[in-house]
């Protein structure tokens, strides 16, 4: 591919999402708008920056990737990616909308009453960022030296800087807007190449997918043991993730909580449907890209492959240019989220705090993505889902529905979740390469179907064996949780504020 | 449907209680929260069993049904359409049925805690 197409679409990305970032500083000018844009965005807003910021490397380029290797068993998912929001909108939205916290931290200290929860709570959350951003870096790494022949490091360190400066200089107002626009550049950047790819194959009446079904990697399909336990990950782990929920404050009510996620919903559907397009497409026609570890670049490489000339030229940057947002507008997303944890809990709350936050939470991941090996993208995602599904999914999820729960058993439950899934994550990280994940036990390769119980379990039985420890404060805070907002005048003056 | 509730008309002159302390303080007002809290999680739980069932049912039926993954409609195999696009719908749909019996319930709720 010609250089020069990657680095003028990165370029292109970059200072889009840099005009639109300060045109937004403008607009934030006190801390509430820095943390969470003023709970004025409107739905349509929300939800495509919601879809902007969940619609990540793993999303953009390692589910077609995934489906290159292993067919219909990777449309898993897809399907796991969104069902998990479906789960958001029934067991979380609108309480947490109601909760008036900002970060997850605050949801869980305001529910049990508990600092040291909220210091747990925090690591936690922490943890997820980090492990969420590497995946990114990574896909930055391999966009860059497979488009430009750059070394890998440039793509991690450009995507870095970029939302160092977004974030430093907008806060959340501007992110709104700049992840709105990137859903709407990643879902072109996929739609315009596979319409063009369909009917040059089409013309040349090629366009049989009789060859679907052909498996160009030889690997073993997967078992049920396995997509269970992915799914699993996936439909509890979306719940628990630290820069999803923070939209959810951004909303002005529970009921437009609702909304919103519906409308996040459509927009994941019709997104899902292109990366299994390409997937589906490099089965028949680029087959070889699944040796060697290239799968993942598949959506970089095919419109190239299999259109000439400047118009494949064209094509390309474009799809460059959507990858690039990908990994922009997750990273920043999870930036903004970290940055809003660290400054509230070690750094004071202050608009300064949060900038050298964003720096800290943007570089620590940037250390770990030099230090690891990029695996499958769609994968190691997933497991970062697992993680956050045996830890933060079930504090939010007991904390909203259970009576019982208290902060001893919240923090038991939480530990036991962390160090279970993340002790299976380190084993299968130092047991070889995720390559040879076939000869991995599944269990260990796919953990969250017995870690997400045993968190669950723990949670519950240490609540039950201290009882006295629920806050004296549940009724209040349930019947906040629950019960819908007095119509928007009123409700405006009592929530806005910070407590 | 249409309910028709039969209540005097609020005079100005009252001061308007906010709705939420009023149910934090009474033992009635818990009743009702009590109550929403159990309807909410019972209709979360009853679609999201529904949308797993169908979820699983998927898979369940391309494995039993010989041939049926392989058919193919307008040149693409039945398995892949199913599993990469036929459970959108699926999703779609349940998070509106979702959606509007929430309401539907908090309705309900506001009209016992605020009527009365």
């Amino acid at each position: 591919m010609n250089p020069v197409v990657g680095i003028a679409a990165f370029v292109a990305v970059s200072v889009a999402t840099a005009v639109i970032g300060f045109y937004g500083l403008r607009i934030s000018r006190t801390t509430g708008d820095f943390y969470v844009a003023s709970r004025t965005v409107r739905p349509w807003w929300n939800a495509s920056a919601i879809g902007g910021e969940y619609l990540s490397a793993a999303s953009f380029l390692g589910v077609a990737g995934l489906v290159l290797l292993s067919g219909t068993d990777a449309l898993w998912f897809p399907i796991g990616y969104t069902a998990g929001y479906l789960m958001l909108l029934f067991f979380v939205a609108a309480p947490l909308r109601r909760s008036g916290a900002y970060t997850i931290p605050d949801f869980t200290e305001v529910r049990l009453d508990s600092r040291p929860v909220r210091r747990v709570t925090s690591l936690v959350v922490v943890v997820v960022g980090w492990l969420y951003i590497v995946p990114q870096l990574h896909g930055a790494a391999l966009t860059i030296r497979i488009t430009t022949g750059l070394p890998s490091w440039v793509g991690s360190v450009a995507v870095v800087i970029v939302v160092c400066l977004t974030v430093m200089a907008g806060g959340m107002k501007s992110i709104t807007f700049v992840q709105a626009f990137q859903y709407w550049l990643k879902l072109t950047a996929l739609a315009v190449p596979i319409v063009f790819i369909a009917l040059v194959l089409a013309g040349n009446g090629a366009f049989s997918v009789a060859e679907a079904n052909s498996n160009p990697t030889g690997l073993a399909p997967t078992g049920p043991y396995q997509n269970i336990s992915l799914l699993v990950a996936l439909l509890f782990g979306t719940l628990g993730l630290p820069h999803v929920l923070v939209r959810f404050y951004t909303n002005p009510d529970g009921q437009s909580a609702r909304r919103t996620t519906l409308i996040v919903l459509g927009l994941l559907s019709v997104f899902y449907l292109f990366p299994t397009a390409y997937g589906l497409i490099g089965r028949m026609f680029a087959p070889d890209l699944a040796q060697g570890g290239r799968s993942d670049a598949l959506v970089l490489l095919l419109p190239g492959r299999l259109i000439g000339g400047p118009a494949g030229d064209l094509l390309s940057a474009l799809v460059v240019a959507g990858a690039f947002a990908a990994f922009l507008s997750t990273t920043s997303g999870l930036v903004v989220s970290l940055a809003g944890v660290i400054s509230q809990d070690v750094l004071g709350g202050s608009v300064r705090g949060f900038r050298l936050a964003a720096l800290i939470s943007a570089t620590v991941p940037l250390g770990f993505a030099f230090m690891t090996d990029s695996l499958a993208l769609a994968g190691s995602v997933g497991l970062v889902f697992a993680f956050t599904a045996s830890t933060i999914c079930p504090a939010l999820l007991l904390g909203i529905w259970w009576r019982g729960l208290t902060d001893v058993g919240a923090i038991a439950g939480m530990v036991t979740g962390g160090v279970l899934c993340g002790g299976a994550l380190v084993a299968g990280a130092l047991s070889g390469p995720a390559m040879s994940g076939a000869a991995m036990p599944q269990w260990l390769a796919q953990p969250a179907a017995w870690t997400v119980p045993a968190a669950f379990a723990v949670m519950i039985v240490v609540s039950r064996a201290t009882k006295g420890r629920v806050p004296r404060t549940l009724t209040k805070v349930m019947t906040r949780l629950h019960t819908p907002e007095r119509p928007l005048a009123t409700e405006r003056q009592g929530t806005t504020e910070r407590p | 449907m249409t309910r028709v509730r039969v209540t005097a008309p609020r005079s100005a002159a009252k001061p308007v209680r906010d709705s939420r302390e009023a149910a934090e303080e009474s033992d009635v007002g818990q009743v009702f929260v009590r109550s929403l809290i159990r309807s909410q999680l019972r209709l979360a739980i009853v679609v999201a069993a529904g949308f797993l069932l169908i979820l699983l049912a998927f898979p369940l039926l391309l494995g039993l049904v010989p041939g049926l993954a392989e058919a193919e409609i307008a040149g693409i195999p039945f398995g892949w359409l199913l599993l990469g696009a036929g459970i959108y719908p699926v999703i779609g749909l349940s998070a509106w049925l979702y959606i509007r019996t929430a309401a539907r319930n908090e309705a309900r709720y506001r009209d016992l805690a605020e009527g009365g």
